[in-house]
């Protein structure tokens, strides 16, 4: 794929103050086709940032606060590009979340993420096939490479 | 005029001592960033979840270890939570309370972890007063400025 097209293209409305507004028009690299992405996290703090993060920068962006629903979403026929599993979720954790949506057909990049920082978390969620583990906070620093890598 | 410039200049007083202090780090200038037209009240809105997941969090800390058995693995998963999300607001002397706490809840320390949760009550309480302060600024500014 070319490298992203440098024009500005307008991506979708806003959807409210919370969920964070679309930053994208004068970035130097709006989305050729719309990126999209699932967090799924059950701290409402950590929910509203990443989403509004991703949203400001055009990449349209769900939560939700369990494994099971993020599954059942995928199942139904979601797709997303990027998928955001924090580790430690109530009922199904993070790497087995990621394995089911791995066993689902879900080609999208995985990032897991967590509070602490832990070798056997990172093993538990590369060994589900996510593809990188990262302590949060999620910051402008790892999300712009994630994206200029999902536009190419 | 006058007003809206020493409003402005507290507002920006304030933010530069909170971060010189360390109550907040970069990342809540990032949470600012996030904020224009489209979401104006981004960061109040945030830090107000903020202030209701953590206020949960300290009860269920506390309630959890006055358990004639206290589940460690139970404090740490609420540990988790609060460095998680304050991590993400940048709320920095609460994110390295949590660090210590867990510490503690790895050694299964009882005493250590009580004392480690009145810091944190106390630290939480502290940034609280610091950013409600911050907003009411804001919202000054903000009527001065209509």
């Amino acid at each position: 794929m070319g490298a992203a097209v440098d024009h500005v293209i307008p991506i979708g409305m806003s959807r409210g103050s919370v969920e964070g507004n679309d930053k994208s028009q004068g970035q130097r690299f709006s989305s050729k086709s719309k990126l999209t992405a699932l967090v799924v996290d059950n701290g409402g703090v950590c929910c509203a940032i990443q989403t509004a993060l991703l949203r400001s920068y055009g990449v349209g962006t769900e939560a939700v606060e369990t494994g099971g629903a993020a599954v059942e979403l995928i199942s139904s026929g979601a797709t997303f590009s990027l998928i955001i599993i924090e580790m430690l979720l109530p009922f199904m954790n993070g790497p087995e979340t990621a394995k089911q949506i791995r066993a689902i057909g879900a080609q999208s990049k995985v990032l897991g993420i967590t509070a602490f920082f832990d070798e056997r978390d990172q093993q538990e969620f590369l060994a589900a096939r996510a593809d990188d583990f990262i302590e949060k906070p999620l910051s402008l620093e790892i999300v712009i490479p994630i994206i200029r890598e999902l536009n190419n | 005029m006058d007003g809206m410039t020493q409003l402005q200049r507290q507002w920006r007083e304030h933010t530069a001592y909170l971060r010189k202090e360390g109550y907040l780090d970069d990342q809540f200038e990032q949470l600012q960033k996030l904020q224009d037209e489209n979401s104006p009240d981004f960061v109040a809105e945030v830090v107000s979840i903020f202030f209701d997941d953590s206020e949960k969090l300290l009860n269920n800390m506390a309630r959890a270890l006055e358990q004639k058995v206290v589940d460690f693995k139970q404090v740490d998963a609420h540990v988790h939570q609060f460095k998680g999300s304050s991590a993400s607001i940048g709320a920095m002397r609460v994110k390295n309370l949590c660090i210590e706490f867990r510490n503690h809840c790895e050694a299964q320390s009882l005493e250590e972890c009580v004392r480690c949760l009145r810091k944190l009550q106390y630290e939480y309480s502290v940034l609280k007063n610091q950013l409600e302060y911050l907003f009411r600024l804001e919202q000054q500014i903000r009527a001065a400025g209509v």
